[in-house]
Parts: C-alpha cells; sequence; structure tokens
C-alpha cells in the first residue's frame, strides 16, 4: 500500500472513529482526534453562527448593516436600536414582553397542573377505556394548528375573546396537552410502583401519594413540561396572528412582524427585538437544562 | 362471620377507577372542546360557504369545495410541494439528529455546556430565527447571497434565494432542517448513549470494521427511535405554517395554500375543505409508513 | 386443597413460645383467610385458601416463583382485592377495607424506601397519618432507629446507604407504625449470602421481641425453616401444608412438599428398586416403638407409586444382617430397604460428606457424618434406608400412611 493510499485510510479512519463509532476514548491516534474536533466545531459554527450574526447585527451601526461587504467582526458598535427598541412609540416592546411572558408562564403552569393529574390516570390508575383514551390523546397531536384555525376563529368569535389573550391562553394549554401527557405518563412509569404501594400502606391516599411522593420524585419530567409549554406559548405565531388584532395585546412574534413591516430598512431594530426575544428562553434553558434532560430524554428511551 | 364468595370489582378498584376518571376528565373535556369540536366543527364548514357577514349562516354545498380543489393545478402544486418539503426537510434533520448524536457519544471536556449550545437552534423563538435567516438572505445586504455572488463566483447579480422559485423552497428546506435538527439529536443521544459498550469491544476483537460496527450494533438498536424521530418529524413537518411563511412567501405547501384561501380571499369553507385533505393525506402517509416500517 | 395438619404436641409448644412472645400486641391480630380465590383474566393465581395466621406468630408463606405467596400477601395488604373469599384481621371483616386502614406495614423486597427522604424522613411518613404528636413521634423514631442500630444514619437519604442499612430502614419503617402485623415479602433476597443469615436471625428475634403476627414470604426454604413459628407451603396457587417446620419436615403430606424442604432436597425412589436388608422373609417387622407392624409377607409398597428417602437418612450397608436378633438390637428396629448403585460424586462438606449414587434410573444422594470407607467414584455401593425414614407416596403424589 502506497504512503498516499494509507495515509487516506487513515484518515477515513479517522472520521469513522471521530463520530464516535464505537471507538473507546483510550485509543484515540491524533489524526482521530483532530478530525473528531473538526467536525464538533463544524457543527457548531453552523448552529450556532445565526445567533452570532442576530447578536452582531443587533450592535452594528446602520452604516455597517447596509453596506457590502457584509461585516463580520465589527469596528464600532452602537446601541442605537436597543433604544429604539425600547421607545414605547416606533416598538412597544415591553407591552409585546409582557404579553408574551403573561401568556406563556400561565399556560405552562396550567399545562402542568392539567397534565400532571392526566398523566397520572394513564400511568397507574386502572379503569375502561383506558388505553383507548390515551391513544386518543396522542393521535389528536395529528391535528394540525392550520387545521383548528378556521374553525377556531369561528368559535373565539362567537365566545367575545377575539382580540384578547384569553383565546390564546386556551388554545396553547390545550395544543401541548398531549405531549404533555406522554412525557409525564412516561416518567411516572418509570417510578417503582413499590414507592407508590410504600406509601399507600402508610396510610396515605392516592391523591396524597401523588402530592408527597410521585411529584416530588418527578420533578425533571415537571420541569421538562413547564419549558416545553412555556417555549411554545413564547413562540407562537399562528393563532397569536388571527386571534389578536389591536397593539396593546400583541405577542412579542406579532409585535416583531409588525415592525419589520412598517418601516423599510430596520434589520437593526429587529435584530435586537429578536434577541432580547430569545434572551429570556435561552436563560431559562440554560439554567433549567441540567433538571430538564433527564424528563425530555426519557419519552426518548421509552420509544 | 359470614364466608363470602362474590366475585368482580370491588370497592378498591372502583374507588381507584373512579378517581382515574376524574383525573383525566379535565385534560378530556379541554381536548374535547377545543380540539375535537373544531375539527368537527371544521369538517361541516369544508361543506358549506361561509359568507363574509359573519350573522349569515353558511350555505350548504356539499363536496363541491372537494371537486373543485383536485381540479385545481393550485391545489396539486400545493401538495406536492408539502411532500418535497416535508420530505427533505424531515430527512436531512433527522440525518444531522443522528451524526450529531453519534459525535456526541464519545466523552470530551465540556460536553455537558456543548450539548445545550447545541440545542439553541430548536429552543429560540421562531421569530427571531425567522428573521435573522431573512436578513442573512436578503439579497442586498445579506451575508450568504454576498458569499455566492462576490466570493465564489457561484453567480452574477443579486439573487433573491427566498423569492425566487426554484431556491427558495430549498432555502426553507436546509433553514428548517437546521431548527429541527436539535430535537432528532435529543431524541437519538439517550439511545445512542444507552449501547452497551462492551459490544462494541466485542466487534473490535472479532475484528469489525467502524462501517460494520455502526451497521451492525448500532444501527439495529437505533431503528427504532429512528423510525418514531422521522414520523413525528414528518407529521408536524406536513403541518407546518409559520415556519414558512415568516420566511417566504413563495413555497406554497398546503398549509400555507389554505391560510391564504382563508384570510386573503375569506374563503373559509374552501379553506376548511382544504385542511380536511391535508389532514386525510397526513393520515395516509402515516398508515403506509406505520405499516412500511413494521415490516422493516 | 388446603390441608392443615391435626394438632400435634409441636403445635402447642409454638402456641406457647407465641404466647409468651406476645408483649406489645395486647390486640387480636389474628389473620383468617377463608376461601380467598385470586383470579387475572384467565390465570387462578390462589386458589380457595383457608389459612389461619395467629396472635403474634409468625408465619412463612414459602413456596416457587409463582406460587401465589405474593399475591396472597398483597390481598391481606389490601394491594389486591380477593376475586372470591373473605379475609378479617382480629375478627374485623377487611375483604373490601382500603389498604390505608388496615393498620398493617409492609416490607417490599425492593425495600421501596422514599429516595427523596433521609431516614429519618422515611421512619417519620407513616406517623404523619397517625393519630401521634411530635414528641411522641420522635421518640418512636428514636426507639425504632436504636433497635435497629440505625441512629447514625438518621440524616442520610437512601441513596448513601448500602443494601443492608436500606434493609434496616425498611423495616424500621415498618415497625415504626405499630401495626396489627407486619407483612414481609422477601425482604432479605436482595442481600448477599452472608448477611443474609445474620439479618434473618436479627428479623427472628425482633419479632418475637415485639411480638407482632407477621406473615413473610420467601422462596427460601432454610429462611423458611429457620424463621417461622409455622410454615404454609404453597404451590401452583393451592395451599399444599401448613405446620410447624418439624412438621411439614418431617411429616409432608405429599410429593410436592416433601421435595421442596430440606437441601439437598429429598431422593425420591421407585420402590420396586428397593430390595429388603433383611434375608429372612418371615422375620417380624417391627416398627420403631416396638410395636409389630405385620409380618414380612405383606408388601409395604403395594399402593406406592414413589419412595422419599432424606440424604440425611441414607446409609451406606456394611453387614449383612444375619440374625433376627441381630436385627432387632438395630436402632431402628432393623427394618430397612437397599438399593445398589455406583458412586458418581464424593464430596467433602467440612462436617459431612455427600456421596451421589447412581441407581440405575435413580440417582440418590446421601449426607453422611463419617467418611464412608471403602466408597470412592466408580466402586459399587449398597445404601440403607431405614423403614421408619421412608416415606410412601401414592400415585397422586400424597403420603400413603
Amino acid at each position: 500500500m502506497s504512503t498516499k493510499q494509507s495515509t487516506y485510510r487513515h484518515v477515513v479512519d479517522s472520521f469513522k472513529t471521530a463520530l464516535g463509532l464505537g471507538e473507546s476514548t483510550l485509543e484515540t491516534s491524533l489524526a482521530e482526534r483532530v478530525v473528531f474536533y473538526v467536525a464538533l466545531g463544524l457543527t457548531l459554527l453552523i448552529t450556532l453562527f445565526p445567533f452570532y450574526y442576530m447578536a452582531l447585527a443587533s450592535l452594528l451601526p446602520e452604516s455597517s448593516l447596509y453596506s457590502l461587504p457584509p461585516t463580520l467582526i465589527p469596528q464600532d458598535l452602537t446601541l442605537e436600536h436597543y433604544r429604539t427598541v425600547f421607545g414605547p412609540e416606533t416598538f412597544p416592546f415591553l407591552t409585546y414582553f409582557k404579553n408574551s411572558f403573561v401568556i406563556a408562564t400561565t399556560t405552562a403552569g396550567a399545562s402542568v397542573l392539567v397534565a400532571t393529574f392526566g398523566a397520572y390516570s394513564f400511568a397507574r390508575l386502572d379503569y375502561r377505556g383506558r388505553g383507548v383514551i390515551s391513544r386518543g390523546v396522542l393521535m389528536v397531536y395529528m391535528f394540525s394548528g392550520i387545521l383548528l384555525v378556521v374553525p377556531m376563529f369561528q368559535v373565539i368569535v362567537w365566545l367575545g375573546f377575539v382580540d384578547s389573550l384569553a383565546s390564546l391562553f386556551v388554545t396553547y394549554l390545550v395544543q401541548t396537552l398531549p405531549v404533555s401527557l406522554y412525557m409525564l405518563g412516561n416518567y411516572f412509569r418509570s417510578i417503582p410502583e413499590e414507592i407508590e404501594e410504600a406509601a399507600i400502606m402508610d396510610g396515605y391516599s392516592r391523591l396524597e401519594v401523588i402530592f408527597k411522593i410521585t411529584l416530588p420524585l418527578s420533578a425533571p419530567a415537571i420541569v421538562a413540561v413547564f419549558f416545553f409549554t412555556f417555549m411554545i406559548a413564547w413562540n407562537e405565531y399562528l393563532f397569536a396572528s388571527i386571534f389578536l388584532q389591536s397593539q396593546s395585546v400583541f405577542t412579542l412574534p406579532i409585535g416583531i412582524e409588525a415592525l419589520s413591516s412598517s418601516f423599510r430598512q430596520v434589520w437593526g431594530q429587529i435584530m435586537a427585538a429578536s434577541l432580547l426575544t430569545s434572551v429570556p428562553l435561552i436563560v431559562m434553558f440554560t439554567y433549567l437544562e441540567k433538571f430538564m434532560v433527564e424528563g425530555l430524554t426519557f419519552g426518548a428511551v421509552e420509544g | 362471620m359470614v364466608s363470602l364468595t362474590r366475585s368482580g370489582d370491588r370497592t378498591i378498584e372502583e374507588k381507584e377507577a373512579l378517581l382515574g376518571y376524574a383525573l383525566i376528565a379535565p385534560a378530556l373535556v379541554l381536548i374535547a372542546a377545543v380540539i375535537l369540536y373544531p375539527v368537527l366543527y371544521n369538517v361541516y364548514l369544508s361543506f358549506t360557504v361561509v359568507p363574509l357577514r359573519p350573522d349569515e349562516a353558511p350555505q350548504w354545498i356539499g363536496l363541491e369545495h372537494y371537486y373543485n380543489l383536485f381540479g385545481s393545478s393550485a391545489f396539486w402544486s400545493a401538495l406536492r410541494t408539502t411532500i418535497v418539503f416535508t420530505f427533505f426537510s424531515t430527512t436531512l434533520a433527522t440525518l444531522g439528529g443522528l451524526g450529531t448524536a453519534l459525535l456526541f457519544n464519545r466523552s470530551f471536556r465540556g460536553r455537558r455546556y456543548i450539548r445545550g449550545m447545541v440545542l439553541l437552534p430548536y429552543v429560540a423563538p421562531l421569530i427571531s430565527v425567522a428573521f435573522v435567516w431573512r436578513f442573512m438572505l436578503d439579497p442586498l445586504y445579506g451575508i450568504f447571497p454576498y458569499l455566492g455572488s462576490d466570493v465564489l463566483g457561484l453567480y452574477a447579480g443579486s439573487i433573491d434565494i427566498l423569492s425566487n422559485g426554484d431556491t427558495a423552497i430549498w432555502s426553507v428546506i436546509l433553514i428548517d432542517a437546521w431548527r429541527y435538527f436539535p430535537f432528532a439529536f435529543l431524541m437519538l443521544i439517550a439511545r445512542v448513549q444507552a449501547i452497551p459498550g462492551d459490544m462494541y469491544e466485542a466487534a473490535k476483537i472479532d475484528g469489525a470494521s467502524k462501517l460494520a460496527q455502526f451497521k451492525d450494533i448500532t444501527l439495529p438498536e437505533l431503528k427504532y427511535i429512528l423510525a418514531t424521530v422521522f414520523l413525528l418529524r414528518w407529521i408536524w413537518n406536513f403541518n407546518k405554517f409559520a415556519d414558512i411563511w415568516l420566511l417566504t412567501r413563495r413555497v406554497e405547501t398546503l398549509p400555507i395554500y389554505a391560510y391564504q384561501v382563508a384570510f386573503a380571499n375569506y374563503q373559509h369553507g374552501q379553506a376548511a375543505a382544504i385542511s380536511m385533505v391535508l389532514f386525510l393525506a397526513l393520515i395516509v402517509f402515516v398508515l403506509a409508513y406505520v405499516a412500511w416500517a413494521l415490516d422493516w | 386443597m388446603a390441608t392443615e395438619s391435626t394438632p400435634t404436641a409441636d403445635d402447642t409448644a409454638a402456641d406457647a413460645v407465641a404466647d409468651a412472645a406476645d408483649l406489645s400486641s395486647d390486640e387480636d391480630s389474628e389473620i383468617r383467610l377463608r376461601g380467598v380465590t385470586k383470579r387475572f383474566d384467565d390465570l387462578v393465581a390462589v386458589d380457595d385458601l383457608d389459612l389461619t395466621i395467629r396472635n403474634g406468630e409468625l408465619l412463612v408463606l414459602l413456596g416457587p416463583s409463582g406460587c401465589g405467596k405474593s399475591t396472597t400477601l398483597r390481598m391481606i395488604a389490601g394491594l389486591e382485592v380477593p376475586s372470591e373469599g373473605s379475609i378479617e384481621i382480629g375478627g374485623e371483616e377487611v375483604t373490601e377495607t382500603l389498604p390505608q386502614k388496615r393498620d398493617l406495614s409492609m416490607v417490599f423486597q425492593s425495600y421501596a424506601l422514599y429516595p427523596h427522604k433521609t431516614v429519618r424522613g422515611n421512619l417519620a411518613f407513616p406517623l404523619g397519618k397517625m393519630d401521634v404528636d411530635d414528641e411522641e413521634a420522635d421518640e418512636r423514631i428514636r426507639r425504632t432507629a436504636e433497635l435497629l442500630e440505625i441512629d447514625d444514619l438518621l440524616d442520610n437519604k437512601p441513596g448513601q446507604l448500602s443494601g443492608g442499612q436500606r434493609q434496616r430502614v425498611a423495616l424500621g419503617r415498618t415497625i415504626v407504625r405499630e401495626p396489627k402485623a407486619f407483612l414481609m415479602d422477601e425482604p432479605l433476597s436482595n442481600l448477599d449470602a452472608k448477611l443474609r443469615v445474620q439479618t434473618r436471625s436479627e428479623v427472628r428475634s425482633l419479632q418475637q421481641r415485639l411480638g407482632t403476627t407477621t406473615v413473610y414470604v420467601t422462596h427460601d426454604q432454610e429462611e423458611a425453616m429457620s424463621l417461622a413459628d409455622r410454615i404454609a407451603v404453597m404451590n401452583d396457587g393451592e395451599l399444599q401444608q401448613v405446620g410447624t417446620p418439624k412438621e411439614v419436615y418431617e411429616n409432608p403430606v405429599n410429593e410436592f412438599v416433601a421435595g421442596f424442604l430440606g437441601e439437598p432436597s429429598m431422593n425420591f425412589l421407585d420402590p420396586d428398586r428397593l430390595t429388603r436388608s433383611d434375608a429372612d422373609d418371615s422375620v417380624a417387622r417391627t416398627g420403631s416403638d416396638g410395636s409389630v407392624v405385620g409380618t414380612a409377607s405383606d408388601d409395604p409398597f403395594a399402593e406406592t407409586a414413589t419412595v422419599g428417602v432424606r440424604p440425611e437418612d441414607v446409609g451406606i450397608a456394611e453387614e449383612e444382617v444375619t440374625t433376627a436378633e441381630e436385627a432387632g438390637q438395630r436402632a431402628d428396629g432393623g427394618q430397612a430397604y437397599e438399593i445398589d448403585g455406583e458412586v458418581l460424586v464424593v464430596e467433602p462438606l467440612g462436617n459431612a460428606y455427600e456421596i451421589e449414587v447412581d441407581c440405575g434410573d435413580d440417582r440418590v444422594t446421601a449426607r453422611l457424618r463419617d467418611r464412608p470407607g471403602a466408597v470412592s467414584p466408580g466402586s459399587t455401593v449398597t445404601l440403607r434406608l431405614p423403614a421408619d425414614a421412608v416415606h410412601r407416596f401414592g400415585a397422586n403424589g400424597e403420603v400413603i400412611g
């Protein structure tokens, strides 16, 4: 085998090793490690570059933003976009933020509550029709937003909820229920039944067992459900765009879109607003990730 | 003392059953009211023409909307676009997630933190992500068109990637894959890490190459979860609206088509019919997929 | 069908022990199961069980996996409801009572400790539902912790404890409530062998000290023999025999019980392979108490399908019995049966020797005190089975005579 061929071989093998295809970490050659880190770096670059650019663009002065070649490494930075964003005339950011926050928090809280009870019912209690109901609930998840938006609009109008946050609360709460039920149900099932039976023998009713034993032990899954619901409510666009009409109730997605369509050349502000919208989620996620991943991936392991 | 020989349910079992019903009741009521009822209402609407004035009742026209749809080229084009978009974005997201999961399977310094970073595209708000990509793809000031024309010399002049019929759909597919591969990653990584290292060691002792190890150990262990991830992403992407709408108006999938018919043309009945067809098409795909996957 | 042994002298003795140990249970905590049956769809897990667990006694439910012992325990606990039959505790009908209200406590095989609570928290939890004030609760926890020697672990969480320590906490949680009865589902199975034996005697003395009625489930017959006041042997959902360890060991009512108890287990042989050890067929046979039990011309194995003999009763035939007098002088009345075979293995066990003999269709294990003289693998040997050590089983598996 010529040197060229063996080098090629070596690189290909390194690539495969780098992808962690069963190689133990002890037996890595330098080439393998280089390839691995290159692959990792590439993945991170692809994943994170847009966020870097978002942050960057929010801080670049207009002169840099609207000129070619596009700036990657900034010379000057400015906070003017942020100042504009916080100015209530152009962009009542704080109002939008408050609306989004209120909706996301209340929906997430309510979802955890309703889903916890329902999931426990699926996981531990025995009654006729349980299997059908639990599978049916999952099937409901297949109904798309677009399927619901037209009739829901009629319903919301009829209820008089148009142009209010209440319309979103109800919609988001129910949209996230199937997945919340699934995640929590899986996690509950993983708690050994004997622990709950021990509590029953100790004299506690089912409801007391749920609150004193099951829930404390399910913290990761509950945090995951809370975050997941929060994220969905925070991000949602379709229903908010249809149900909300006046600016005072706009949530952030609608608000930012309104901003973009009212002026030209507002990329700086939009990037600033986008970043600010992302920050709460990213902060929440970073803080909660430790607790959550166990709760999230439990769904994965269970299939 | 009396010797009792009753059979069947007893108090404690009945009690638990009642509690079971009670605990699931709120969820069921909500789902019935907010999802099931609107869906049924949607079915009804799809057979009617909905007048512009809210106090007028819808007019029954039977299957006319559906006939119109099957005769309209816009519909078939939308269907085709939907399938193309769904297939490629789902495949790419799943593969991306798989590759990343394999990458993360070996431990390295800072793995915990970096794993969180990889989830960012999925966690960040859609609106932020959509706008930054729009900016990056902006024909005048965007970084990617600049790279394409001035740096790499792929083409001359300015092309609006997101407004060009041919390129728009591929941009949307790639952006969607970028946004959702972390979901696949998350679902897969737990399973990948659960594969016992002994299996690989045994295979190595037997002289198996890395590719063989992947094919014969990793892949079979992941079959089920891969199929599940693909199915879930298929379902969600088939129905996607905002992810496309916020990027471009030129990629007309069925959901976009329905939205336009409903809120641009104010034909709610027609839109209802479109969304019904969307739903039925999805069911067909899911059933076919499940049947095929079960044989696998 | 359930068969309770007829009361013997041993039973009364056991009662006396139980009564004497009955210190703290001043309440009637006798548990009565009548006609209890449990069906899961088509499977009958427990079939028409009649059993009484007496006040203050430690009754072991013994049997192989799937015999219904755990199901029975859970029905007593209230975690399962019988399909038919009734359960009484202390004279009160509890068949339909919720487990929370039965005033029992249970140790699970996996201990089922509350992982998010400290040891103290685990011990305190059962008291939360009882009508005790804080002071008394603390006192009880302290006493229990001392009794089980876990008082220095009170602030640890279960995850930080060893298996043996966790087991003690599980026991502590059970006794802190001072319930009517303890239910224990294979509580020692997860311990390693040495610890198991050690803990076993501690459980026994604990139960005797407290005098609480206890129902104990295990599949380990040695454990049952050492712990129980009485053993209830179950198989396939049916109660086989109830009696003191001595009773079920020495007088098993059927092949199953005979074979399940005893390690190494009883040898089962085809009676046709046995020969009489005394040469003269007309010698009168003497029972162990000296009475004449019949003439030699009776076929002792007329209806016997299988003969059983325990390894420790099997001996090696050394001399020929030549006269009836000599035969009468032997401790067992000289009546014995013999079977020939080829020695397969001679195992020295420290305090005994175990030899395995191939007797044609049957394998016989013998356990001997002394080193067998002329015996080595490959040699032929004649085994001697004393007549009164032999159990006869009919075609249906039940004991004859």
